[in-house]
């Protein structure tokens, strides 16, 4: 009885493990065969006929954002299944910096989402090792308008020549500041401010308030290539850092006066929070004048999110971002793009729901502008009506305000982007913990950033 | 001639050993993919350039010879490594000890004590408790309250401080004492009665029964304690990832944690897979140690 109860389960797992093998072999194939493919696919027009319509497709799309952004985008994909019946996509969302560990990883295992939120700084690294699919092909066809949206706008998608990504909201950097604290002391913030303005009102609102001023923080990267724009010192040259060393003095010298004349907020105070959430930020977490900042540094699409986070009866307002030459610096971006990922199985459907997701009124009145203000002008036109208060007023901000004084973004990060951008911020970091002043910090970053870069 | 074939094949089936290899089986295929397969792959990227989106390239040592030439990061992260390991782990020993020792008389209550000096160490490690901490040692947090009511008006930021953030994952790591502690109770428990017994009729204290029976007879489980906890003291990952995240000025900067922002964070998955290495030859390496001084401390005759 034993020994046939051991000839049954040898039999079983025989027989599962040669299915185990032969299973993932095939897929293992398919795999390699299907990955020349869809470069081909990428690269030349597209023959193969849409396998969406009949049958059931099953997609993914992967975002990063906040909980309004999950639930929006979310409700605007359902929709997108009920309009296209046996079409299903599910929406993967994570954190901002657990997003792309978890991209490059799927990505190593040849199994990008079909549908991929993209940023700006990433596009060249992923484009480059072919994981997404050149858009071109699918707009000379039709199946994908881009009428509407301005060639600048999607200059920002190209790389190479071919267009690999769609923006998916409009914005710009944008300092949002405790409007009611400065009105009630009668200090004034004007736009295109300059660093002596910026320091002007620093050292006002803490000798009036003891309110302190937080500059960027553990992700100055965006900051440092705003600032250098108006010295026309674009970050990164090939294989390089650009500019002089002497150059980025100024930068670090304005934390350097701002920590001896006691404006600066403490360093401690961003041990105790997540770096880039909204919510944690100084401007509107924090118990006292001492461990609070009277301003933020963030981009036009988060001023919703940030009035959210406010106490009540405190008004944010927003401004440009201070720099020497505020006019010089501006630039309008795309606050984030959509993509089709290359190991995607239906491209045809894939690129479908971004010409929904960009185009069609229904799913923007889901989304409502929360990425941006949106790509297509004839969407942003329908939808401006429909939008609150805080909504116009970064119409407004981009319209009046930046529109006007910017000039075209620097070209995309290139690959060690982030390790030199996690140098900065150890070099800032030591600066404010007093380790080095402006000098020395300027010198440390960029000659450990040109170090990097040459190894690249 | 096909008789003959099914006749053995029949013979195989019934041999001890093929249910032997067919019970393993499932344990032997998740040992290969998921152990041995992943490692041989580690082990291959630590001698390549690798950034995960592209493939591979092979350069020899040339991750190696950076981390040891050209890294002050690796440096650091082993100082703050080993101070973390060496201070957290006696001082959990002494006070895992300390409570067994306490706990050990069995009172109605001591069931109940037992569990919930206990459960620390299975939320400790959680990410739910990480977070508490940070709370905890927060300007505004629990520690400064405390501090307020007794008198001392501060808003000192013991995590934003070079000195005490480092110190807030030691109090984490030494108060997950629970599992040494069990251990200690049951071979507390093993120690046999009559010596005690006959140390008293001698005349011996409380105190000199401690040192005299209590601590040699328990060396072996100290020594047990020490090795596996040193471990995992190495590995320690969770609690900086969350609390610190190796702020400030990397001082709590953890290795692993290290190793995880080179792989994932920096795409330098090849130097990423050579710190794992290097990691496991000094675990490795502190674990031969220790067994070398195994014979000068740790009593093994029977009781």
């Amino acid at each position: 009885m034993k020994k046939k109860i051991a000839l049954l389960m040898s039999c079983c797992m025989a027989a599962a493990s040669l299915a185990g093998c032969g299973g993932s072999s095939a897929t293992a194939t398919t795999a390699a065969t299907q990955a020349p493919a869809t470069t081909q696919a990428a690269t030349t027009a597209p023959s193969k006929e849409a396998s969406g319509g009949s049958g059931d497709v099953k997609l993914t799309m992967s975002w990063w954002g906040n909980q309004v952004r999950n639930e929006r985008t979310q409700a605007a994909l359902d929709l997108y299944s009920e309009q296209n019946k046996g079409v299903t996509i599910e929406g993967q969302f994570s954190e901002w910096s657990d997003y792309w560990n978890k991209l490059a990883t799927s990505a190593a295992g040849q199994s990008i989402p079909d549908l991929v939120q993209m940023d700006y700084m990433y596009i060249d690294q992923y484009v480059k090792n072919s994981l997404l699919v050149d858009l071109k092909p699918y707009i000379e066809k039709g199946a994908l308008d881009v009428s509407s949206i301005s060639e600048n706008t999607m200059a920002s998608g190209t790389v190479d020549g071919g267009i690999y990504a769609i923006c998916a909201g409009i914005n710009s950097p944008a300092m949002m500041y405790n409007k009611t604290l400065l009105d009630k002391n009668g200090i004034t913030v004007k736009d295109y401010m300059t660093i002596d303005d910026f320091e002007a009102v620093s050292r006002q609102v803490y000798e009036k308030t003891g309110y302190k001023t937080s500059i960027v923080y553990g992700t100055a990267q965006t900051y440092l290539d705003y600032f250098m724009r108006a010295y026309d010192v674009v970050l990164f040259g090939d294989k390089k850092m650009g500019g002089k060393a002497e150059d980025y003095i100024p930068f670090f010298q304005m934390y350097e006066t701002g920590l001896k004349e006691g404006w600066l907020i403490d360093p401690g105070v961003y041990a105790e929070i997540s770096i880039g959430s909204v919510e944690q930020d100084p401007l509107v977490n924090g118990s006292s004048p001492e461990t609070m900042s009277w301003c933020a540094f963030a981009n036009s699409n988060q001023l919703t999110a940030v009035q959210n986070a406010a106490p009540e009866g405190v008004t944010i307002g927003m401004t440009t971002w201070p720099s020497p030459d505020p006019k010089k610096s501006g630039y309008l971006k795309s606050s984030q793009f959509f993509s089709v990922g290359a190991h995607t199985k239906n491209p045809d459907e894939a690129v479908k729901v971004l010409n929904y997701l960009v185009n069609s009124s229904d799913a923007n009145n889901i989304l409502l502008g929360e990425r941006g203000v949106p790509a297509s002008s004839k969407i942003a036109q329908e939808l401006s009506p429909k939008m609150d208060a805080i909504n116009q007023e970064i119409i407004r901000y981009i319209n009046e305000v930046v529109t006007p004084n910017s000039s075209p973004i620097n070209p995309p990060q290139p690959d060690g982007a982030s390790e030199v951008f996690n140098l900065l911020n150890q070099v800032q970091e030591q600066l404010c913990y007093g380790t080095f002043d402006a000098k020395a910090a300027a010198e440390e970053f960029f000659n450990g950033a040109n170090k990097i870069m040459s190894q690249k | 001639m096909k008789e003959k074939k099914r006749e053995s094949f029949r013979h195989f089936m019934n041999r001890e050993s093929t249910a032997g290899f067919v019970f393993s089986l499932p344990f032997s295929i998740g040992f290969l993919m998921f152990m041995v397969v992943p490692m041989g792959l580690s082990l291959y990227y630590s001698f390549c350039d690798y950034n995960i989106l592209a493939p591979p390239v092979f350069v020899g040592m040339k991750n190696y010879i950076k981390m040891f030439t050209d890294d002050p990061v690796f440096l650091k992260t082993i100082g703050v490594t080993f101070y973390f390991a060496f201070v957290s782990v006696p001082m959990r020993l002494v006070f895992a000890l300390i409570v067994a020792l306490i706990l050990f008389k069995t009172t109605k209550a001591t069931a109940f004590y037992r569990a919930a000096y206990y459960l620390p160490s299975i939320i400790g490690g959680s990410v739910a408790v990480a977070i508490l901490w940070k709370r905890i040692f927060a300007t505004d947090g629990v520690v400064n309250q405390l501090l307020r009511i007794i008198g001392i008006k501060t808003s000192f930021p013991w995590l934003g401080n070079v000195n005490t953030a480092i110190w807030t994952l030691i109090i984490l790591a030494v108060w997950q004492f629970g599992s040494s502690m069990l251990i200690f109770l049951s071979s507390l428990k093993q120690i046999p009665v009559t010596l005690y017994e006959a140390a008293r009729v001698d005349g011996a204290n409380r105190f000199s029964q401690f040192f005299k029976i209590t601590l040699p007879l328990l060396t072996p489980t100290i020594f047990f304690n020490l090795v596996m906890q040193t471990i995992n003291g190495f590995l320690a990952f969770t609690q900086c990832f969350i609390i610190t995240q190796g702020k400030p000025l990397n001082s709590t900067l953890f290795y692993t944690v290290y190793m995880y922002k080179q792989s994932f964070e920096f795409y330098n998955t090849g130097y990423g897979a050579a710190l794992a290495w290097i990691m496991l030859g000094i675990i490795g390496l502190i674990t031969l140690i220790l067994f070398a001084t195994k014979k000068f401390w740790v009593y093994t005759e029977g009781v």
